[in-house]
């Protein structure tokens, strides 16, 4: 095992969270979306992540550190929300209008947690380089 | 410590700690990178377990041979210290405490550092020794 595997390990993080940041950003974006191609209104996505261990020969012979992957994009089955909206073409009999079931909130604290976890990710790769650095001191 | 604290045992003293720290280095970052996958439980070595492990064991792979003219496979870069599932307290999505590994990332690049600049200064010691000889 080198530190050259330890910086795919952050890399795998990096990409996880910016992932996450995609689909947080799509569902933003879909806040007011009512039409899909489901039909429906837009349904708020998410990201399951998966711890995922290496797969070289020599990884699994030393210590086994794991990365992390994107294991699955599921769908946020909680109730859509209604908003009493009559002159909308997509409005039901009652004047109410399913909108898709995304809270604001709820998606700003996620950009913030993928943001701080992207950034835990920078430090430890910032670190792994300072290590290999250090390491090739030792050649000179 | 076996033996002398002789000039090469210091040296590969020095080198199974760097290996050690570069380990844990690499549990440490796998445990960030999950800091946000469910359930997951945040992997460990213990610094001082691993250490006096790789002091006192040879340094050697031991495979099966089934030859005489079989030849070891050669010097293992593995302290054979198994990672064990750290304690920590569920945070309501899984054991890693952010803070903690963060802190953990430090104090063992520290390790790291000093392992190496100790092994520089031996370096620029046995330089010294073979130009002041030369003389």
């Amino acid at each position: 095992m080198d530190l050259f595997s330890t910086f795919d390990i952050s890399a795998s993080g990096l990409y996880a969270q910016r992932k996450r940041m995609d689909v947080i950003a799509e569902n933003l974006a879909n806040m007011e979306t009512t039409r899909t191609e489901n039909g429906g209104p837009y349904r708020r996505k998410m990201v399951v992540m998966k711890a995922e261990g290496s797969k070289s020969f020599d990884e699994i012979l030393a210590v086994q550190s794991e990365g992390v992957k994107i294991d699955e994009l599921v769908e946020d089955t909680s109730p859509f929300r209604k908003v009493y909206n009559p002159g909308h073409p997509d409005a039901g009999k009652d004047g109410y209008l399913l909108m898709p079931n995304i809270d604001l909130i709820v998606e700003t604290t996620n950009m913030l947690m993928a943001r701080r976890a992207f950034e835990a990710n920078v430090a430890a790769m910032k670190i792994t380089k300072q290590m290999a650095v250090k390491a090739l001191e030792i050649g000179r | 410590m076996p033996g002398k604290l002789s000039f090469k045992n210091t040296f590969s003293a020095l080198e199974q700690a760097m290996n050690i720290a570069k380990q844990r280095h690499s549990l440490i970052s796998g445990n960030i990178s999950n800091s946000q996958t469910p359930d997951y439980r945040p992997k460990e070595i213990d610094f001082k377990t691993a250490m006096a492990r790789a002091l006192n064991s040879g340094q050697k792979i031991k495979t099966a041979k089934t030859d005489p003219r079989h030849i070891d496979v050669g010097t293992n870069s593995i302290s054979g210290v198994e990672p064990f599932e750290e304690k920590g307290d569920w945070n309501g999505y899984n054991w890693v405490n952010i803070d903690r590994e963060m802190t953990k990332l430090l104090e063992n690049n520290s390790r790291y550092k000093m392992a190496a600049e100790m092994l520089l200064r031996r370096v620029s010691i046995l330089k010294e020794v073979i130009r002041e000889g030369g003389r």
